[in-house]
């Protein structure tokens, strides 16, 4: 069986060799056009005036295109309809598109662009979250609030009540290949787009609205990104269907590919939060009330904020029993990119909101942070021997066994959802112990005893992610496979490739059920004429909604060779077996390559699709109550840092992570993720840092001014390992999710680099992020006293 | 970019000749201009290389024993050719931007342009260096005029810098990380006659020196000797990357650094 091996990425000698293809190096037919966007130097403001006579008099210029001058309305929204290709009376940010210019080459298109005239008169923007909230600036009529009990009347009677506030940054996904379409017009006004995009299907519907036809006439077909991060889920609309209007109106191929400039100015980010919270607990650190309040910078148009604002509130609980509790959120519009998914999806920022509220109650109890940690863990024990009390309402369901003396925490989350797959106890003890934890922590402290300025700081964070979307219809997955009567399989699933490695894990998948070898699976393109009405690759759901899907179709397949065979060997279809490339059944033993030749003489269907949906889930987004998810990954990681408190410098000297892949379907690829994931995270809450001015144009637009982490700044001490156990659901072979997840095992730098700050005084020094060394040396101040 | 005429002359005397004409510019490294010339920011109708004139190019020891640095040397040369007569420079030009940078650029090229957050320019102000023309030669302490500003005339050609070689020095930069510019940097050199501590990437009035640590220096070169000084915010640089206090705060820090390295 091919799946569980540790296989390379199937492109990984493309990739190096320079040799996988990419939007850009698609050799396009004769008279392509090449595009570029006009944008918007205006945050917020009328268009009084826009004079585009010497855009149109440029050099190589065929087409210019304002709204007005569009067949029809062309909307680039992936929810309410609220994205104008191009700006229509207003402009609602600081690189707004206003126009398009169609040249003949990209550079040409690009300065003809910068030659238009463009008066705008401007109107007050809301740009921060205060802006928004002082304007009641919002998407939804109010916020929303989940939670359960009676938080108020608990925090009255606390024993301890603490309070505090964070910040947390936005993120740009910095992918390497940035947005690029591809239109090509064929016979009869259909459209074939190449798009670089996570979401064929909506390229498609987009599209396909945009330009007045069915979604049977338009066919998007994704081979591979060069990185998405979810910047490619809605982001990517805008240059489709840039492409296939002006692909319509002249009959020309059309390309568009955004410079690195203009991708970070247009394209939405990762939302930034304000995170609020008042929390009830004891002198252990036992959580009995908590309140939060979620800030939301969402931008300007409604793009996915409201889900990823859901699941900020979804993941404000991480690993934690919370009794009572109360979560309000508020989804703030301001005239700033529309922020989109971003790998997590909200559930980082509202992790990032509960760890803090975990590291500020540590720091006020005086007890180690993993400690109090784990006493607040789902289904931990309650008991306090200095009480031995039930808890408060004493309703604490016991995971395993209630003995006469143990109480547990609860195990149902604060949406009703019961947690039955909790791992976190046994996988935070491996990685104690396997990261010498109790060891290192004294010797932190040894350190920190006699260097006044280096200090170092140590933390562990556990994770637990939702795995599913939160929208329930999306659940669902198709895939098409044939074999050829030469045993070689051609396959295809509405999962797309953005280096991830989904292609491979999904083909290991394949091969293993037909018993042949990974060089008999052809892995072809992502195509919506293949595959219909897909899902995002996104959630972290790709192989687990593929892997189904195409696990289904080969088995559709399988079954019909048994029953063929079976019949020509009078035994039962149920006793063959794929295996070794042989195919085994009676008395018979052939090559699989045979057993398929033979199938299709005796004409057998050796095609078929596969679907599948994950079941028993339902979720009530306005109530707040239901199963959203099928199940959870869990992971937890160890984060060792140093900070020199006179300048704020910092460096992460040791990483050491455990993370749950189920059983893994491919070890090399799902360590890869886990990687990557955590240096993302770390990036995110450390060095990446969005800059805007005061007039809402975006500072940081280029890698000149945005530092991502690099090979150079992954942790010279860098422990990953998988925690090898199978999914308790039935997944596909067992394995379980591993794109997002990873990426709050970043949390823990967040944390060590606060556990440093707070070794150089009594107060709390209630980091903000990202904790770059201007922020770690106010923190530092804090810690000591000097600044409120 | 605009079109432009380009000329590569083989002397000191025909490159002077070539900028003499309307529109000229002297190109060395080409790592600020020719990203400048792209933006449309500048668009010179001539640039005149300086990278093809033989004795403007590599570091030798002068007959006062100074460290002479032709204008057009790279800063990988410096870094290298520098290291046994002078680390201290050596290690400033080992620290300038990222490989292709640091092949590519010059010396003269950094000090004629004059950015307030490049590094040359505390290494030459921190040394009084000398900065020699294809007409004069100009203390450093004349030379560098405020943000992107010098006493360059027009068409002047930095032919080469002689640095002093101080007892000790060093350059300690608190690195910008994504252009790995200074986000602020001291160069400290300490001579026979007393210490000298220049900034850069501080001030809005770019490269500077902070005659009140020079003093306290001189008088004890120890890091302590500072302790009692401080910067104040004003006129420091306020921008996305860092507010003017923290800027100033990073002065003295980065001034008991160099001193700590250097002795």
């Amino acid at each position: 069986m091919s799946v569980a091996k540790p296989l390379p990425h199937d492109a990984a000698r493309l990739h190096v060799t320079g040799t996988a293809r990419y939007i850009d190096d698609i050799p396009v037919p004769a008279g392509c056009l090449h595009l570029a966007f006009g944008l918007s130097p205006v945050a917020r403001g009328r268009l009084t005036h826009v004079d585009l006579a010497a855009v149109r008099a440029a050099p190589g210029v065929a087409l210019v295109l304002t709204a007005a001058d569009l067949v029809r309305p062309a909307d680039c929204s992936p929810s309410a309809h609220d994205e104008p290709l191009l700006a229509e009376d207003e402009v609602h940010y600081a690189g707004q598109p206003i126009f398009l210019v169609a040249a003949d080459s990209h550079l040409a298109a690009r300065k003809a662009a910068a030659l238009a005239q463009i008066d705008i008169s401007p109107l007050p923007a809301i740009l921060s979250i205060s802006d928004a909230l002082a304007a009641n600036s919002r998407f939804e009529d109010g916020p929303r609030i989940y939670g359960r009990g009676d938080p108020d009347a608990e925090l009255a009677t606390a024993e301890i009540v603490t309070e505090g506030e964070i910040e947390i940054g936005g993120q740009e996904h910095f992918y390497l290949e940035s947005q690029a379409a591809l239109a090509l017009p064929q016979e009869g006004g259909d459209m074939i787009v190449h798009s670089s995009s996570q979401h064929p299907t909506e390229i498609q519907h987009k599209v396909a609205d945009a330009l007045g036809v069915p979604m049977h006439g338009v066919r998007v077909e994704v081979r591979r990104m060069g990185g998405g991060f979810g910047g490619k889920e809605s982001q990517g609309n805008a240059l489709a269907i840039a492409c296939a209007v002006v692909a319509q109106m002249t009959d020309r191929p059309a390309k568009m590919r955004y410079d690195r400039d203009d991708d970070f100015t247009i394209t939405g980010k990762r939302h930034d939060f304000r995170i609020a919270y008042k929390v009830g607990h004891d002198a252990q650190g036992k959580i009995s009330a908590l309140v939060f309040e979620q800030f939301c910078r969402c931008g300007w148009s409604m793009d996915l904020s409201l889900p990823v604002a859901d699941r900020a509130m979804l993941h404000a609980d991480n690993a934690y029993w919370l009794e009572h509790v109360r979560i309000t959120s508020h989804r703030l519009k301001t005239n700033t990119q529309s922020a989109t998914a971003f790998r997590g999806f909200g559930g980082p920022q509202g992790m990032v909101g509960i760890e803090r509220v975990l590291d500020h109650v540590a720091h006020v109890v005086g007890r180690d942070g993993t400690a109090v940690r784990k006493c607040n863990f789902y289904g931990a024990p309650a008991d306090r021997s200095d009480q031995g009390a039930l808890p408060p309402g004493g309703a604490a369901a016991s995971p395993q066994s209630i003995s006469a003396k143990a109480i547990y925490n609860g195990t149902r989350t604060p949406y009703g959802m019961e947690v039955t797959d909790f791992i976190l106890d046994d996988l935070v003890a491996r990685l104690e112990s396997s990261s010498a934890y109790a060891e290192r922590r004294q010797a932190v402290a040894a350190f920190n005893a006699q260097n006044a300025v280096i200090k170092k700081g140590l933390a562990l964070s556990p994770v637990k992610f939702g795995i599913s979307f939160t929208l329930t219809h999306l659940n669902q997955a198709g895939a098409l496979v044939h074999v050829y009567q030469d045993g070689s399989i051609h396959l295809n699933h509405g999962g797309t490739e953005m280096g991830q490695g989904l292609f491979q894990k999904v083909a290991q998948v394949a091969a293993s059920r037909f018993g042949v070898g990974l060089e008999a699976v052809k892995i072809t393109a992502t195509d919506t004429a293949k595959v219909p009405n897909t899902s995002a690759t996104a959630a972290s759901s790709g192989s687990d909604l593929n892997g189904m899907a195409v696990r289904a179709a080969c088995d559709t397949i399988r079954d019909r060779i048994a029953v063929f065979l079976a019949e020509r060997t009078q035994s039962d279809p149920t006793d063959i077996v794929f295996a070794d490339g042989m195919v085994r059944v009676g008395g018979l033993e052939m090559p699989f390559a045979q057993a398929a030749k033979e199938a299709w003489m005796g004409r057998v269907s050796l095609s078929a699709t596969g679907f599948y949906k994950t079941p028993d889930i339902v979720w009530d987004r306005i109530r707040g109550t239901g199963r959203p998810f099928y199940y959870f990954a869990y992971g937890a990681a160890v984060t060792e840092v140093a900070i020199d408190t006179l300048t704020g410098e910092n460096r992460i000297l040791r990483a050491d992570i455990l993370h749950d892949a189920g059983a893994s379907l491919n070890p090399a690829l799902d360590i890869g993720q886990v990687e990557g994931g955590y240096v993302q995270g770390a990036g995110w809450l450390t060095m990446e840092e969005l800059v805007w001015d005061q007039t809402g144009r975006l500072r940081t637009h280029a890698p000149s001014t945005y530092k991502i982490p690099a090979a150079s700044d992954t942790p010279d001490i860098f422990n990953v390992s998988l925690y090898d156990t199978p999914n308790a659901a039935d997944t596909i072979y067992r394995s379980k999710a591993v794109g997002e997840p990873p990426l709050m095992l970043g949390i823990s730098a967040l944390l060590a680099l606060s556990d440093a700050c707070a070794a150089c005084g009594p107060c709390y020094p209630a980091l903000d992020a990202p904790a770059t060394p201007e922020r770690i040396l106010a923190a530092v101040a804090r810690a000591r006293g000097a600044l409120p | 970019m605009h079109n432009f005429e380009f000329v590569k002359p083989s002397t000191i005397a025909d490159a002077a000749a070539a900028l003499a004409g309307d529109e000229a510019q002297a190109l060395s490294g080409g790592q600020t201009l020719l990203p400048t010339m792209k933006q449309r920011l500048a668009a010179p109708d001539t640039l005149v290389s300086l990278t093809g004139i033989p004795e403007m190019q590599g570091v030798c020891i002068g007959d006062d024993g100074a460290v002479c640095v032709g204008g057009a040397t790279t800063h990988a040369t410096v870094a290298a050719e520098a290291a046994a007569s002078f680390p201290g420079l050596a290690g400033l030009a080992s620290q300038i931007g990222d490989p292709m940078v640091r092949n590519r650029g010059t010396v003269g090229g950094s000090l004629a342009n004059n950015d307030p957050a490049a590094c040359y320019p505390a290494g030459a102000l921190g040394t009084g260096a000398t900065i020699v023309t294809n007409s004069r030669e100009i203390a450093a302490d004349d030379y560098f005029q405020g943000m992107f500003a010098t006493a360059l005339e027009e068409g002047e050609i930095i032919t080469e810098v002689r640095f002093p070689v101080p007892e000790a020095s060093s350059y300690q930069k608190f690195l910008q990380p994504a252009s790995r510019f200074a986000l602020t940097a001291v160069f400290v050199a300490k001579y026979a006659d007393g210490v000298r501590v220049a900034v850069t990437g501080a001030s809005e009035e770019g490269v500077f020196r902070w005659t009140e640590a020079e003093e306290a220096l001189s008088a004890n070169f120890s890091a302590d000797a500072v302790d009692g000084l401080s910067v104040a915010a004003d006129g420091m640089i306020a921008d996305l990357h860092a507010s003017k206090e923290y800027r100033a705060h990073l002065v003295k820090v980065m001034t008991k650094r160099a001193v700590e390295a250097a002795s």
